[in-house]
């Protein structure tokens, strides 16, 4: 597939890439967001920091999916942004632990 | 900067996509958001002088209170008060309705003391305009509900997404000749030149306050579902939001501290504000709670005017406010923040005033926008002199940018217009807004499609400028005309509702002149010109000249 022609280019696959980016990366900032909640300043129980966290996930995920269609193609980008996922889901469960 | 261009050609589709989805529905919520900077302006411009009784001295408030809560029963639930403000009477309560929630029947007692201290009150039906407009702000004007929220905020939110999206991709596609061409506004080149570069350097320059409003938009849209994310993935059995305590103690009005203490309490709490309004709500049933609004000149504000502090008013504990200073109150500082960034509420008056402009700025942002992707998909002249026929996507787009866009101001204009006009008609001035808002705009959009964008375009800014203009008119004619039963500006803040709209109409006025030179002078292979009947011979000629 390295040298075929068409994935020399970046792809434009508009829908499998904003998908990815809509569903993986809101997964990916909750993901976050949560490892700050639990290990960030004043832990998880601290009163109204769920509010800043609240609004701590749309700049977080607005943003991967605004570099979604940097990925060359929208498989790709699902791979990418679905590792990324088990990687900081697996830190928030330590974290949680 | 350099950037392959394979990733400009994917963000430049981005920009072009995101942004003329959102554009249209966006221009509407920036204009209508640039007026809710001037709420309570608005009011004010909108009711009768006559509705505001005269404010009095902190010290007659103990006095006011008490004579009202025995002369009116629903005074024993709750009241407003109001220090030294000459848009609002010193004291308010709801006889039907509430502030909270939006409503075209609220009736509204409002109370004064007279010269000898006795009680004087009268009932009125509040306007709802600056409501109507902070709603148009926050729905563009989408009716219906979904749940408890309204379906345009949902479609906002979305909007505000793509919005994100487009100003990212905008940037990155932009970099590489950002250098170059940042400051240029090369008026000479061409129109669609001009437009370009007026396009980018409104985005680069106000670029903060628009990844700001968007982001706080998508917050204000799907919050619910934002928190439902962390419940599920993050909180899961931790509670989100611990149980607020309540006393099982209920008090009686009589037992209410006095005014003076409820304020100094305040004050100690927070030095660096004022107190400016207070809010006294269940105050016959343990929830008994006192809002006060409290005003930072200089400072930053969690609400659309003012900071918070609740309070219990008869035991003067203080239960919450938004500018806890305690270590704790950090998380509480930094959302005071990000509501701040999006109402404005900063830095004053000036503040507001510059949010008004960047509100603008953004409306021109869309329109720019929507002009340039029409420019591009624009068919020229090509060898065989013919006359091209402009694509079906932009005759509509153009019909849909003017109507919508031009006829929602339109329509907020003679709103306006018509709710000072037809005060003295109608019991209640509340139940026309909408229905002549909606009147007007969809004619207007109709309008724009039947006749096309080119004859649209000239017709409908007239009618922005004439009504715009009867503003300002409108107050002089009261003065000189008493029997009207008009009234004009009565203070600073009414005089700048007339002195913006006089602005606005000039302003229209002189986009009507341009818009007629595009459209009888301009390239009549446009979508924007207006000479289609002489088209075809003077495309003969015309092609005569360039060759």
């Amino acid at each position: 597939m390295e040298n075929s022609t068409r994935t020399s280019r970046i792809q434009p696959d508009w829908w499998s890439k904003s998908i990815a980016g809509i569903f993986l990366g809101l997964l990916l900032s909750v993901g976050l967001v949560g490892i700050f909640a639990w290990s960030g300043p004043g832990g998880i129980a601290a009163p109204v920091k769920v509010q800043f966290n609240m609004w701590l996930i749309s700049p977080i995920w607005l943003l991967i999916l605004s570099f979604t269609y940097m990925f060359k193609t929208g498989l790709r980008a699902f791979i990418c942004l679905s590792s990324a996922n088990i990687v900081i889901y697996l830190i928030l469960f330590a974290v949680r632990a | 900067m350099k950037i392959k261009s394979d990733i400009l050609r994917q963000y430049q589709s981005v920009h072009i996509w995101t942004g003329i989805i959102s554009g249209i529905v966006l221009f509407i919520g920036f204009y209508a958001g640039s007026l809710t900077m001037f709420k309570p302006a608005i009011n004010a411009w909108a009711a009768p002088p006559s509705d505001t009784l005269s404010s009095i001295n902190t010290a007659q408030f103990d006095s006011l209170i008490k004579q009202a809560s025995m002369q009116y029963e629903e005074v024993k639930k709750g009241f407003n008060i109001f220090l030294n403000q000459k848009e609002h009477s010193p004291m308010t309560w709801y006889e039907k309705g509430s502030a909270r929630e939006l409503s075209l029947n609220d009736q509204l007692w409002h109370a004064s003391l007279d010269e000898k201290n006795q009680l004087i009150a009268h009932k009125t039906n509040p306007s709802a305009l600056a409501e109507l407009i902070d709603q148009l702000h926050q729905t563009a004007g989408i009716a219906g509900k979904i749940g408890h929220e309204y379906l345009g905020v949902y479609i906002l939110g979305i909007a505000a997404i793509l919005y994100f999206l487009a100003l990212i991709s905008g940037v990155i596609f932009l970099l590489p000749s950002l250098a170059k061409t940042f400051f240029a506004l090369r008026k000479n080149k061409s129109s669609s030149r001009f437009w370009l570069d007026a396009h980018n350097l409104v985005g680069i320059t106000s670029l903060p306050f628009h990844l700001v409003i968007s982001l706080s938009v998508v917050v204000f849209a799907f919050h619910d579902p934002l928190y439902g994310s962390l419940k599920l993935a993050v909180y899961q059995e931790q509670p989100l939001f611990p149980a607020q305590k309540h006393t099982k103690i209920t008090y009686d009005i009589s037992q209410l501290q006095p005014v003076s203490s409820l304020i100094n309490q305040a004050q100690n709490f927070a030095p660096s504000h004022q107190v400016i309004d207070m809010t006294f709500m269940n105050l016959n049933n343990p929830r008994a709670m006192l809002r006060l609004g409290m005003y930072d000149k200089g400072g930053l504000m969690r609400g659309p005017i003012t900071d918070y502090i609740y309070m219990n008013p008869y035991n003067l504990k203080i239960t919450n406010s938004s500018l806890d200073p305690s270590d704790e109150g950090i998380w509480t500082r930094a959302v005071a923040t990000f509501f701040a960034l999006h109402f404005g509420s900063f830095g004053g008056d000036m503040g507001r005033w510059v949010y008004f402009l960047l509100g603008l700025g953004g409306a021109f942002l869309f329109y720019s926008g929507n002009l340039l992707w029409l420019e591009k998909r624009r068919k020229k002249f090509k060898k065989d002199n013919l006359l091209p026929t402009q694509t079906r996507a932009c005759h509509l787009m153009a019909s849909a940018t003017i109507g919508i866009c031009f006829g929602s101001v339109a329509a907020v204009s003679i709103t306006m217009l018509a709710g000072k006009w037809l005060y003295p008609w109608v019991e209640n001035i509340n139940s026309i807004y909408l229905p002549v808002y909606y009147l007007i705009f969809l004619s207007l959009v109709a309008y724009a499609f039947i006749q096309g964008a080119a004859k649209s375009a000239i017709a409908i800014f007239k009618i922005c400028a004439i009504a715009t203009l009867a503003i300002p008119l409108t107050s002089i004619i009261a003065v000189l005309m008493p029997s009207l039963g008009l009234w004009s500006a009565n203070s600073i803040s009414t005089l700048g509702v007339d002195l913006v709209a006089l602005a606005f109409g000039l302003c229209f006025i002189y986009g009507v002149i341009k818009m007629k030179k595009r459209a009888l002078y301009g390239p009549i292979d446009s979508i924007w010109s207006l000479s289609s009947h002489i088209k075809k011979e003077v495309s003969f000629s015309c092609t005569e000249k360039i060759q």
